[in-house]
């Protein structure tokens, strides 16, 4: 049974809507619903099908690979394979989920050719056998043998391809109900013409509603037990989180006990311009405000402001800082990985001093005053970053609104941040009054006793800045070490984190060393900030690569001579190595497919010629399948006109004399005509004048050929010779009366 | 090891129950939104990146709707069924069943469900079955696999009632695919109303019960020259309608070797240039054995099934032609059945064929003793066996040496083609045939 018109089309368009592929979802609906105006139809044979759906298998094999290597797959299992736990068999779960998830997503664009296939053939149907490998397999078992081959079933797949589409509409981040709406529209409509006719329509709408209103209830349950669980177990789904620094707050692991894990996935590509040196940091986000274990933005929070696209519009250059010469450039490949206003969004990684961008796609691009640039665009922004040292995006120690009381933003937030929201909301991380009025300077009350035992140690006290910045290196530099791995602390004591690493373990990884440092100067009234962002320290070819393991935490230490902020990193300098002892076996693997995914996401978001490439390399094959599927048979005519005779009559009785027989006839003017039955014709044979004493010869030679032809046992050698013998006779009987004629008409004439 | 069997039979059970429930309630197309909310579920377990909870929930909300519907059916139907006393496996079997409405409102929608009697298998056959497959099956060869299930016998196809009429009847035509031998039970008819949505199903029973035989499978076979002669039979008088033969011929045939000189018809050789002879009623009192061999320790084969097909074809095409033919095997004891000349009907014969069951348990000596004890009775002698073994060969070996003609069809199962070693068959190879299960039509077309 088909579904009725339309409906496909329209379940197409809502998965294009619903899954940020609008306009493929838009085409392919047109391409299903022509099938109704264009009368044009292929004849799709079994093997054509079947070579089709080999080919949504080989695309579906293909999206398969991509999605696994693109969601972290290799390294995760290899790390699980490696060091089989908790924390590493979550992280193999989480990408295989996900990478179930983009296939799902996939589906409707995979087997798209296999629908189209269908739809557009004469038979408007699928043999099963095309689909099933155990039906084929058993189909070429019985031919092997010899044995009559089962007819295969047929099926029609365009209502599992709309149940497929429908479901794969829903493989995406929504928070409103749009995706329930289209899909109780389309249920209703498929389910329109299943409805019993016992009903009165009144009744079968009344349950539809009934129905419907079931599903609205449910799901907004759904949503309040999601968020009971959420606020069950914060940290445990924060744990669940990639990697997507929000501009508000960050949490640092301070205090976690055990290894921290990071993954080897490159995330950032950068080419310094001829000339430039490559920047030691790119920065996405600075902190000010310090609660255990997060920091926050304090008043930069809300303090973004818009960057205006520099004239004409599209030109991609955007002026964040009028002042800088931009000595330097770099241009940067990195990924936006947040949701704003529907697009895609998030902070963007750049070296200190930042003045222009060029050649960076973006929508929306606004700066704060703690040196973040928020862009909305598409995932993928490659782009090139002029900057020189010295000033910086960031404002002044201490300006900008204090954080009381401070409501959150009107409006969508960045991904994350309504997750990060409740979890503030449990941990009450919002200051309740501000110690201090300059945020640059806070220190929290239960750090400081640490704090002020370390700088009586070192003496710090009335030091200038120069100075104590060297003693504090110095310190973190000869008494610290750079450990991922950190021991339980004692319990039942007031002992935090921070103090015990500054006091007693001595070892921790950046975000230790980053916010010690950023308190300790603080503590002696040199306004600092934290900064979180990447090192860059990897050459890959012409340029670097920055894996999501260089994720990064340092210092931004207020110069009040030059009136900028420099990076200060106390972390020592062996933490790259230490990070690199994480890496996977299977890295060059993930490398590989990690720059297959760049450029597909290139290829995806437009910013390269791929797509024009892969273009190019598709036609070819889509060429040599348009040409299998089309002219298939023309070849196979071809090819038999080049055979020998002897070996063309391989099937039984077609080197009948038969057919000798047929083409005198013909040519004496009783050509057969096209679909008449043998029998039938042969009658009209004997009818025709002078031929009719040939009626009965005709009839045997008719039923010899017959049997030789299609009895399984065939004619025996009598009957073969039987046949020759008059066939031969019948045809001198022809000459004999094609010479009276002659004769005739001669006298006449 | 057998609580372990035991656990999976009540699996199995459990399973088929879920399934034949889902397969009754659900209609095609809640089928498919029941299939969707398992998939939507799966997807919904990730909120953060998939809005498939909330297909999950509009799905459950339909069903939910769709099941409420489905515990209110008040109507009464009577029925009627008008079911042939035979079916044959592989061919169409359509019946009718009269529908009455006993109720005083208009029914209209409804769906006629035949209720099969259980056929799930007792444990012990399950058991075995499993066993079976185990020693038979090469792991992981799902092409092996047996693809349905050996006690099923017919497959049901819903039919659709037509608009019922308070008080009135209807006449619904159901078809049964017949998918084995044996006896189908039925227990009743169940009409199912669907809900407004038609997605879930109101199932209202009547009791009906009643059996039809599903005779075995049957092949074509071509005339066949039989081995035998005319033998002096006990009683033979009294059976045989005529003695010796016709002087009328009743067609013209081409010479086969061994046909008597005397019955060439010389005019149609001068004419055909080919040696031709006269075909004769058959009017001899020939009494012909047909050995079924029922030794096999596999409870369901098809060489088993097809064996029996073939001496099912053999009692149909044998018993046209006017003989008697004794149909010997064994089962739980030694069995001989005597069919023709008024004895009793080829139907009756079938009949027994379709019970027939293999017996692994009973020594094969036991259809050695049977068939030579009947030796001395019969004209000629056609075994079918299940192979070509020495006990078998044995069997043959006495029955020749009792001077008797045999003609051994030997079932073999599919692709096992080389030829078989001839044995006490040398001196006639031709009339040791070889059957292979799914060639064994064009095979038997061979025969001569």
């Amino acid at each position: 049974m088909k579904p009725p018109p339309f409906l496909l089309g329209t379940a197409l368009a809502f998965w294009g809507w619903q899954s940020d592929f609008l306009i493929p979802g838009v085409m392919m609906g047109l391409i299903v619903e022509s099938a109704r105006l264009v009368q044009a139809r292929w004849e799709f044979s079994d093997e054509d099908f079947s070579r089709v759906w080999t080919f949504c298998s080989l695309l579906f094999l293909a999206a398969g690979v991509f999605a696994f290597t693109n969601n972290n797959g290799p390294e995760s299992f290899g790390n699980w394979f490696q060091n089989p736990g908790f924390r590493t068999q979550g992280g193999a779960g989480l990408s295989a989920a996900r990478t179930g998830a983009a296939i799902f997503r996939w589906l409707p664009m995979i087997f798209f050719p296999f629908l189209a296939a269908q739809l557009f053939s004469v038979r408007e149907i699928i043999p099963l056998s095309t689909i099933s490998l155990l039906v084929r397999r058993r189909q070429r078992r019985e031919k092997k043998a010899g044995r009559p081959v089962p007819p295969s079933r047929n099926v029609n797949i365009a209502w599992p391809y709309f149940v497929g589409t429908v479901l794969a509409a829903s493989v995406h981040r929504s928070d409103d109900a749009s995706f329930f709406w289209g899909l109780a529209v389309l249920l209703a409509w498929a389910l329109w013409t299943q409805r019993s006719g016992r009903f009165a329509l009144v009744i079968w709408f009344a349950t539809l509603a009934v129905a419907v209103a079931l599903g609205f209830t449910g799901q907004r349950g759904y949503g309040y037990l999601q968020r009971y669980l959420e606020g069950m177990g914060a940290d445990w789904l924060s744990r669940l989180m990639r990697r997507n620094v929000d501009s508000s707050q960050t949490r640092t692991a301070l205090g976690q006990i055990g290894d921290i894990k990071t993954s080897g996935r490159i995330v950032i590509r950068l080419e310094p311009k001829k000339g430039s040196p490559v920047p030691t940091y790119l920065r996405e986000a600075s902190y000010r405000f310090y609660k255990a274990p997060a920091w926050s933005a304090g008043s930069s929070r809300d303090d973004f402001q818009g960057v205006p696209e520099e004239a004409p519009v599209n030109s991609g250059n955007w002026t964040v800082l009028k002042e800088n010469t931009n000595t330097h450039g770099v241009n940067i490949a990195c990924y936006l990985e947040g949701v704003k206003h529907g697009s895609s969004a998030g902070l963007l990684p750049l070296p200190a001093g930042v003045g222009r961008f060029e050649k960076l796609p973006a929508y929306v691009l606004s700066r704060n005053s703690a040196g973040a640039v928020l862009a909305e665009g598409p995932g993928l922004l490659i782009f090139d970053a002029f900057y020189n040292p010295g000033a910086t995006l960031d404002s002044r120690p201490g300006t900008g609104s204090t954080n009381q009381n401070r409501q959150p933003p009107a409006g969508p937030v960045p991904v994350g941040s309504e997750m990060l929201d409740s979890f503030r909301t449990l941990t009450n991380l919002t200051p309740r009054k501000a110690e201090h009025t300059n945020e640059d300077l806070r220190v929290p009350e239960r750090e400081e006793p640490a704090l002020e035992q370390v700088i009586t140690e070192l003496q710090l006290r009335g030091l200038a800045r120069e100075k104590v910045l060297q003693k504090v290196r110095g310190f973190f530099a000869d008494k610290f070490t750079y450990r991922t791995w950190q021991p339980p602390g004692k319990l039942g004591t007031n002992e935090t984190a921070l103090s015990r690493f500054l006091l007693k373990t001595h070892a921790g990884h950046c975000e230790y060393f980053a916010t010690a440092s950023t308190l300790l100067l603080r503590r002696l009234d040199i306004p600092t900030r934290y900064a979180v962002g990447y090192a860059v320290h990897e050459t890959s070819g012409s340029g670097y690569v920055v894996r999501l393991r260089d994720a990064h935490a340092w210092c931004l230490v207020w110069n009040e001579d030059k009136k900028i902020w420099d990076d200060f990193d106390t972390t020592p300098a062996s933490w790259v190595e230490e990070e690199g002892k994480h890496a996977s076996a299977f890295q060059w693997l993930q490398d590989a497919w990690t720059r297959l995914g760049f450029e597909f996401a290139k290829l995806r978001w437009g910013q390269s010629n791929l797509r024009l490439y892969l273009l190019i390399a598709i036609v070819p094959g889509l060429a040599v399948l348009f040409y299998q599927i089309v002219f298939r048979r023309g070849r196979r005519r071809k090819k038999a006109a080049g055979l020998s005779g002897a070996e063309i009559f391989n099937w039984p009785g077609l080197d009948s004399e038969f057919y000798q027989l047929e083409t005198k006839l013909a040519e004496r003017g009783v050509a057969r005509g096209t679909s008449e039955p043998l029998n039938e014709w042969l009658t009209r044979v004997a009818t025709t004048p002078g031929l009719t004493e040939l009626c009965a010869p005709l009839q045997e030679i008719l039923r010899l050929h017959y049997r030789y032809r299609f009895d399984p046992l065939g004619l025996s050698e009598v009957d073969r010779d039987v046949l020759r013998r008059e066939v031969k006779a019948c045809s001198e009987s022809l000459k004999r009366v094609e010479a009276f004629t002659s004769a005739r008409e001669g006298e006449r004439q | 090891m057998n609580f372990t069997y035991k656990l999976l039979y009540r699996i199995y059970r459990v399973f088929s129950w879920a399934r034949y429930w889902v397969g009754r309630r659900f209609t095609r197309a809640g089928l498919v939104v029941l299939g969707s909310v398992f998939v939507a579920a799966v997807l919904g377990l990730d909120p953060e990146n998939s809005v498939g909870y909330q297909g999950f929930t509009l799905l459950i909300g339909l069903l939910l709707v769709a099941v409420l519907f489905g515990f209110r059916f008040k109507a009464a139907f009577a029925a009627e069924r008008l079911l042939p006393r035979f079916g044959t496996v592989g061919q169409p079997f359509t019946y009718r069943v009269a529908v009455r409405n006993l109720t005083g409102e208009h029914q209209d929608g409804l769906a006629l469900l035949e209720n099969l009697k259980d056929i799930r298998p007792t444990f012990a056959q399950w058991k075995a079955l499993q066993l079976d497959d185990q020693k038979h099956v090469r792991p992981f060869r799902v092409g092996q696999r047996r693809r349905q299930n050996p006690f099923r016998l017919a497959n049901l196809k819903e039919a659709a009632v037509p608009p019922l009429p308070p008080k009135q009847s209807g006449e619904v035509r159901v078809e049964l695919t017949l998918l084995r031998r044996g006896v189908v039970h039925l227990d009743g008819v169940t009409l199912a109303r669907p809900d407004p949505l038609g997605l879930f199903r109101a199932l209202q029973k009547v009791a009906l019960p009643q059996s039809v035989l599903i005779l075995p499978k049957r092949y074509f076979l071509p005339p066949i020259a039989l081995p035998g002669m005319m033998k002096y039979q006990q009683g033979g008088v009294a059976l045989a309608s005529n003695v010796g033969q016709s002087d009328e011929f009743v067609a013209l045939r081409e010479y086969r070797r061994g046909d008597p000189m005397k019955h060439i018809h010389w005019r149609s050789w001068a004419k055909t240039g080919k040696p031709i002879v006269k075909e004769f009623e058959d009017e001899f009192f020939v009494r012909h054995a047909l050995v079924l061999d029922t030794f096999t320790d596999r409870p369901q084969t098809d060489e088993f099934e097809e064996a029996v097909s073939v001496a099912a074809s053999f009692a149909c095409t044998v018993l046209t032609q006017e003989s008697l033919l004794d149909l010997l095997f064994v089962g739980t004891q030694a069995y001989c059945f005597t069919v023709g000349r008024g004895l009793a009907h080829a139907d009756q014969m079938l009949e027994i064929l379709a019970s027939v069951q293999p017996c692994g348990a009973q020594p094969f000596t036991l259809l050695d003793d049977l068939v030579v004890n009947h030796a001395s009775t019969v004209s000629g002698c056609i075994c079918v066996l299940l192979s070509w073994d020495n006990a078998r060969q044995r069997l043959v070996e006495k029955l020749k040496a009792l001077r008797l003609p045999v003609l051994v069809l030997v079932i073999r199962p599919a692709g096992k083609t080389e030829p078989l070693e001839p044995g006490p068959m040398r001196d006639a190879p031709e009339r040791l045939v070889a059957l292979e299960v799914g060639k064994i039509e064009q095979q038997l077309a061979r025969l001569k």
